[in-house]
């Protein structure tokens, strides 16, 4: 399964994308990225780590989370996953 | 007077009469400033039906009530005019340092009327205002303007002024100030050209006062720390400025590829994006007047084909000369975004412009002697050298001056012209972005992002998050946006503010400075009536209907998370409509004129 980051969040993977195993859903995911890369721990996860930090985007295969089933969307080995801080422009 | 000057300037320019006189501060208080109050001043004084490039059209700067403040990001004006390019009312506004300096000199705004015979620019020193002869600057760029102007005046003076594009009657030049910044679309600048006036220099050493000092910079100081506390208008748009939306639009499909004809999904995109920028070209952020967040872009391309240095791209026109050209080349997209600066042109149409006119060719439509070479997506030297071309008048640049539209008009499929009332739309596809569409069709000054923006719900969750595939809740949510934006604008605010702060930090500031006592809702009126007040103007001048180019309506997205959509308008023009108080076929009723005393 292929994470894509975006943004900011390269200064902390310092890559633009990785392809792991798909953990059984997006929290499991987050935690899995916030072990990896600590730094995420505040980003990606709110303080009990059981949902989306509220300054993050997730998106599977193009879709933000919130349109789907939240941090329990299930994940398979085709699914691409991006993750973005809160950003803007226009 | 709190955050009025209170007096403005009416230059005619054929007679060369220049009059001080005071604001209407009647029409100020009803239309907040800026955008509003230009507006109001415009369609009191003019005809809809006027020839945009005729001497009857007036051409107005408009500060609002809160520019040249401590407010954050007051560095805003506005300018206006029935626009050549959609035959709409045109209200651009721009950032940079030229509006506050000119309420330092003492002045609201300057109402230009009728035409010069030669050209001419306007030199404001505090009360020492005169029109003075521009023959020598004629014909140079808006760098080299600026540069002449300075040395004439004064390194401390600041200089709005057009391109070579602009006394051309190019359709999207614009007006544009401290070089790098514009009143960008719509062709305000041709406005400006046809009236032979090819700058306005101001210098002033005064001040605006506001009428409950305290309370104002408490309501400032609360709105600050609101955007410096939030993680886009704090954070993210210092570092990686607007261009940061390139993957975040293009991972959502909506980032429109090769004219629209090829979906919304880029692969390529991050060739182009915020954060390729930040890696390679960028020298440094830079903000406007009193602005604490700081989005511009300093750029530096050091060497290669397309080496030069300027300022952006935004997020904008680097989908126009990106992906909406089918160009991964940054430099390239670079090089044309200064040029545009240079000349004074629009990079949206622009880059949109020369899309269809790659898609007219692949397809058969221009013939390759028109054009002098064949133009294909993906060529990114040519689309530096047709930028160029439109900026010199040379060759294919003259019919490209025209805008898509006339393009497309001309080789015989204006329905492949991706604009609305002949303005190109910009970086987010409607069929992806369900609410887009719907402001895109509703725009009051053809197709634009920054009528409404519901691509912060939409896609980014600032300040909710709504689903951009879906159509329910869009008309009401996007008539809130429009509101709002028409009363940032008016307040002369960077609408930026407002991925930070919302309508109660807007109206407390608005409160404290004019000295008022009315409600946030009364104050967010004053929003609702500008846009009815231009949309009343739109109608009087015979625009077209609310709609959107065919491949939006009919042409289902091929790929990605809005795969198989259109654009469904309909499921939402008619409620939109009804929300608006207006009847079916989208004109403001009688009892919703009276209500909002228009």
């Amino acid at each position: 399964m292929t994470v894509k980051f975006f943004a900011t969040y390269r200064e902390i993977t310092k890559c633009a994308q990785m392809n792991i195993a798909p953990p059984k859903d997006v929290l499991a995911l987050l935690i899995e990225l916030c072990e990896k890369f600590p730094a995420f721990y505040e980003k990606l996860l709110t303080q009990d780590r059981q949902a989306l930090g509220p300054d993050a985007i997730v998106l599977v295969n193009g879709r933000h989370i919130v349109h789907l089933n939240g941090v329990a969307t299930t994940l398979s080995e085709q699914n691409v996953v991006a993750v973005f801080p809160l950003v803007a422009g226009g | 007077m709190g955050g009025w000057i209170g007096k403005l300037l009416r230059v005619n320019l054929a007679t060369g009469e220049i009059k001080k006189e005071p604001l209407n501060m009647k029409a100020a208080n009803d239309y907040v400033g800026a955008r509003g109050l230009g507006t109001k001043y415009f369609c009191d004084e003019v005809d809809p039906n006027v020839d945009p490039l005729g001497p009857d059209n007036k051409l107005i700067f408009m500060t609002g009530p809160l520019t040249a403040t401590a407010a954050s990001c007051s560095g805003r004006y506005e300018v206006v005019a029935k626009a050549p390019l959609t035959g709409t009312i045109g209200a651009a506004n721009s950032g940079g340092h030229f509006g506050p300096e000119l309420k330092y000199a003492g002045y609201d705004g300057i109402i230009f009327e009728n035409q010069s015979e030669k050209p001419v620019y306007l030199f404001i020193h505090n009360d020492i205002v005169e029109l003075r002869d521009a023959e020598e600057l004629w014909g140079k760029t808006v760098y080299e303007t600026t540069d002449m102007l300075n040395e004439t005046c004064g390194a401390s003076f600041r200089v709005a002024c057009i391109g070579p594009t602009g006394e051309r009657g190019c359709l999207y030049s614009g007006v544009m100030n401290d070089k790098h910044r514009a009143a960008g679309r719509g062709g305000l600048g041709a406005v400006m050209g046809s009236k032979k006036l090819k700058a306005v220099v101001v210098r002033g050493t005064g001040s605006v006062t506001v009428v409950r000092p305290e309370p104002f910079m408490d309501a400032m100081a609360d709105a600050r720390a609101k955007l410096k506390a939030h993680p886009v208008s704090g954070a993210g748009l210092a570092a990686l400025g607007t261009e940061v939306l390139v993957n975040v639009i293009n991972e959502s499909g909506a980032l429109p590829l090769r004219n629209w004809r090829d979906g919304a999904v880029f692969d390529k995109a991050d060739d182009t994006s915020g954060e390729r920028l930040a890696d390679t070209y960028l020298v440094k952020n830079k903000g406007c007047f009193g602005c604490s967040i700081a989005c511009g872009r300093v750029t530096r391309v050091p060497d290669g084909p397309f080496a030069s240095f300027g300022e952006g791209p935004e997020y904008e026109a680097g989908w126009s000369f990106g992906a909406d050209c089918g160009v991964n080349d940054l430099a390239a997209i670079c090089k044309a975004n200064f040029l545009c600066n240079e000349y004074g042109m629009d990079p949206i149409t622009l880059g949109a412009t020369i899309a269809c006119a790659m898609e007219l060719f692949e397809m058969g439509a221009i013939p390759e002697e028109d054009i002098g070479f064949p133009l294909r997506f993906g060529d990114a030297h040519a689309v530096v050298n047709l930028t160029e071309a439109v900026g010199k008048g040379e060759g294919f640049g003259e019919i490209l001056a025209l805008g898509s539209y006339r393009l497309a008009e001309k080789y015989g499929h204006p329905e492949l012209s991706m604009s609305v009332k002949k303005q190109e739309m910009p970086a987010y596809d409607g069929r992806a972005i369900q609410g887009m569409a719907l402001e895109y069709a509703t725009s009051n000054r053809g197709g634009c992002h920054v009528r409404g923006y519901l691509t912060s719900p939409e896609i980014l969750g600032v300040p909710l998050k709504t689903d951009p595939l879906e159509t329910e809740g869009k008309p009401a949510l996007l008539k809130l946006f429009q509101d709002l934006t028409a009363l940032v604008d008016s307040l002369g605010l960077c609408l930026f503010t407002t991925f930070g702060i919302g309508l109660p930090e807007l109206s407390a500031q608005y409160r404290e400075a004019i000295g008022s006592d009315e409600t946030d809702e009364e104050i967010l009126l004053k929003g609702e009536r500008c846009w009815n007040l231009e949309k009343r103007f739109n109608i009087a001048a015979g625009v077209e209907k609310d709609t959107l180019p065919p491949r939006l309506l009919r042409e289902k997205l091929p790929s990605g998370p809005a795969k198989g959509k259109v654009a469904e308008l309909y499921e939402m023009l008619e409620e939109y409509y009804t929300l608006r108080g207006w009847d079916k076929e989208g004109v403001p009723t009688a009892d919703k004129l009276e209500q909002l005393s228009i």
